[in-house]
């Protein structure tokens, strides 16, 4: 049973679940005493291993495969080889007359050697290609697959915010903060012996973010956006603007990108233009607080990149990141000019993959708070 | 106490309070390996309680630490009573006494404000410490928290280290107003606990509001929980099912019917937007209900 539980925690770890030493060891503890039966195997299991409801349904569509009844047609067990000693060691427990004697039985009659990866059943399929879907790059996305990503937003955005969430920390310098050290000076007779500092809000820096809906792109902005939903209130004010000639103030709603004014679409792309209107708009810069996130790809349909412009907005404000949703090795060919406005941007990061994108999102974390 | 599945099952039924196998065994696992259960899930669904029945079905105290934001060590574990220290140093001091003998007097056990998690370390009885709504205090927090939970002892400068007889069962709940520490998550066991489907809710209704008609039970059973379904701003607690059962017992009505409905829908519905949208389905809802 040892060696099986231990197939089971690999098998967790690649649907996504990370349980840890500790947790497995838990989970082992936890099996012991309550025994094989599959209920409470399931919930003994569940209990030191699923420690969020998420990651629930992953856990049970592993389970099921894992610890499959005989009876299940076409479902193939991965098995360890000293299977039966260890389930006869298990004790009176094991007494009923079910599982446990059919599954060696059946194993003994039906595969007398390993079943290789090759052979893993279509239960497991779904949590594969929800794997392989963080990985794929977005232009490589057929309408099905964009339809899949939402399950990957919760996800991945789990990653994000936690990320956002360690890096708003209480300060211990500062501004005096006199209505708390009064409080606490309260039940020291009035005598402020320890002073209290007012808090570092996490939402001091605003956050600008620019994405490019053209095209090639639009699937990832899409995706960025619902991204960046949960890492809102570490902002003190958020601004979504999509572009492909102009910039246009939008807002995600029920997971689709809204326009707030008419918007072409159809447009072809001139980040020249959108940096000459943002130019316009905030021509001292969008402030020492604010943060700007750029997710485009940076073809200009050789149209003026203004890379000037893009300066000028670099050094009035407190970061720019830019995110490009092409893999490295598409920069810079045909009409991009990543490399004339890489040079005025203080991070590039390559986001072609909902994975990638994540990843680069937990690095604006670090850059931005 | 032996902790044994049957037992527990014996003592959750004692203390009326009913739920599913799973969480039975949860319980049980927790119990016996002696960590830590937290528990997640929608409000109201009866994480408090769970906390509550333990403590009846061991024999033992429950001690509640209700946490909320800004909650830090001095109020959650022991705070020294600095107005009677005073007033006890003047005393020695105008006694006349030593130096040292002030400063011993004064830092005895009396003077010390036993919080709630001092106070589940030292008693000799056994324990249930429940902290409430975990994900209102800070990380900080969670951290201290942390480092209590694995060795359950805590040295005071001026007393030496307290450590815990027995250690107390620790139970956390948490709303999911945010996201708790991976460290926090991995020390504990982990249990989601959701509303009860209709046939549990009507058991829960049937123990608790007896005198109420039984068929009727059922439908206010079935009726909340096809409101739950409905994308409320909050979903119905198990004790606003549970009032509302009253209320209907109260008002002497036999029937769920659209009246009734409409005449005692704010007892378990407080936002007015959830009561506009359940009576725009009602029909619906009352056919679900009642079928």
């Amino acid at each position: 049973m040892k060696d099986r539980l231990l197939g089971f925690f690999d098998a967790l770890r690649q649907a996504g679940l990370s349980p840890s030493v500790g947790e497995t060891l838990d989970a082992m503890a936890a099996v012991q005493a309550a025994g094989v039966e599959r209920p409470l195997l399931r919930e003994a299991l569940a209990t030191a291993l699923v420690k969020d409801q998420a990651d629930r349904a992953a856990f049970d569509a592993v389970f099921e495969h894992y610890f499959a009844l005989p009876a299940t047609g076409g479902a193939r067990r991965q098995q360890a080889p000293r299977e039966g000693d260890g389930v006869g060691r298990l004790g009176p427990g094991m007494g009923r007359g079910q599982q446990p004697e059919g599954r060696s039985d059946a194993r003994e009659r039906a595969e007398p050697q390993r079943p290789t990866p090759a052979q893993q059943p279509r239960a497991a399929d779904a949590l594969a290609r929800r794997k392989a879907l963080a990985d794929k790059p977005f232009r490589d996305m057929d309408a099905m697959e964009v339809d899949a990503l939402d399950a990957l937003v919760a996800e991945l955005g789990r990653r994000v915010r936690v990320r956002f969430a360690r890096r708003a920390r209480r300060a211990k310098r500062g501004r005096l903060d006199v209505r708390r050290t009064i409080r606490r000076a309260l039940s020291r007779g009035g005598v402020p012996l320890e002073l209290q500092w007012k808090r570092r809000r996490p939402g001091k820096n605003d956050l600008l973010a620019l994405v490019d809906l053209s095209y090639s792109a639009a699937t990832a902005a899409e995706f960025l956006l619902a991204l960046l939903a949960p890492a809102r209130r570490y902002f003190r004010r958020v601004h979504l603007l999509a572009y492909v000639d102009r910039p246009c103030p939008v807002s995600l709603e029920g997971g689709h990108v809204v326009p707030h004014e008419p918007f072409d679409l159809n447009a072809r792309s001139d980040f020249g233009a959108v940096l000459r209107r943002l130019d316009e708009r905030w021509p001292r810069g969008l402030g020492r607080n604010t943060l700007l996130l750029v997710l485009g790809d940076a073809r200009n349909n050789r149209r003026p990149p203004r890379a000037d412009l893009l300066a000028k907005l670099h050094r009035n404000t407190r970061r720019v990141v830019w995110l490009n949703p092409e893999p490295r090795q598409r920069w810079n060919s045909g009409d991009s000019v990543m490399d004339t406005y890489a040079r005025h941007v203080d991070a590039l990061l390559t986001a072609s993959s909902p994975r990638l994108l994540a990843t680069a999102l937990s690095e604006l974390a670090r850059l931005a708070l | 106490m032996e902790i044994t599945r049957e037992a527990i099952r014996e003592g959750l039924a004692r203390a009326r309070y009913i739920t599913t196998d799973a969480v039975e065994t949860v319980l049980f696992l927790a119990l016996t390996l002696e960590k830590p259960l937290l528990i997640e899930g929608p409000a109201g669904a009866g994480k408090t309680e769970i906390g509550k029945v333990l403590a009846e079905t061991l024999h033992g105290e429950l001690i509640r630490l209700q946490c909320y934001e800004g909650l830090d060590e001095a109020k959650a574990l022991y705070e020294w009573n600095y107005q009677k220290q005073l007033l006890r140093i003047q005393a020695d001091r105008d006694q006349g006494l030593s130096g040292e003998e002030v400063t011993q007097h004064a830092f005895a056990r009396e003077y010390l404000l036993e919080r709630p998690l001092l106070r589940a370390i030292s008693t000799p009885r056994r324990s249930v410490l429940l902290i409430d709504e975990v994900d209102k205090a800070d990380e900080e927090f969670e951290a201290f928290l942390l480092e209590l939970l694995s060795d359950f002892q805590v040295t005071i400068p001026e007393l030496g280290t307290v450590r815990a007889t027995h250690r107390p069962v620790v139970v956390l709940t948490s709303n999911r107003a945010r996201e708790l520490s991976e460290a926090l998550k991995r020390r504990c066991f982990y249990l989601w606990l959701d509303f009860p489907g209709a046939e549990k809710e009507r058991e829960i209704v049937a123990l608790k509001v007896p005198e109420l008609d039984a068929r009727l039970q059922e439908h206010v059973a079935r009726f909340v929980n096809a409101l739950r379904k409905l994308d409320l701003h909050k979903a119905p607690s198990i004790a606003e099912t549970l009032d509302w059962a009253r209320a209907l017992r109260a008002l002497q009505i036999r029937e769920l019917n659209a009246a009734a409905v409409r005449q005692t829908l704010n007892v378990v519905l407080k936002h007015e937007e959830d009561l506009r949208k359940a009576d725009s389905k009602l029909s619906a809802l009352i056919g679900a209900a009642t079928k």
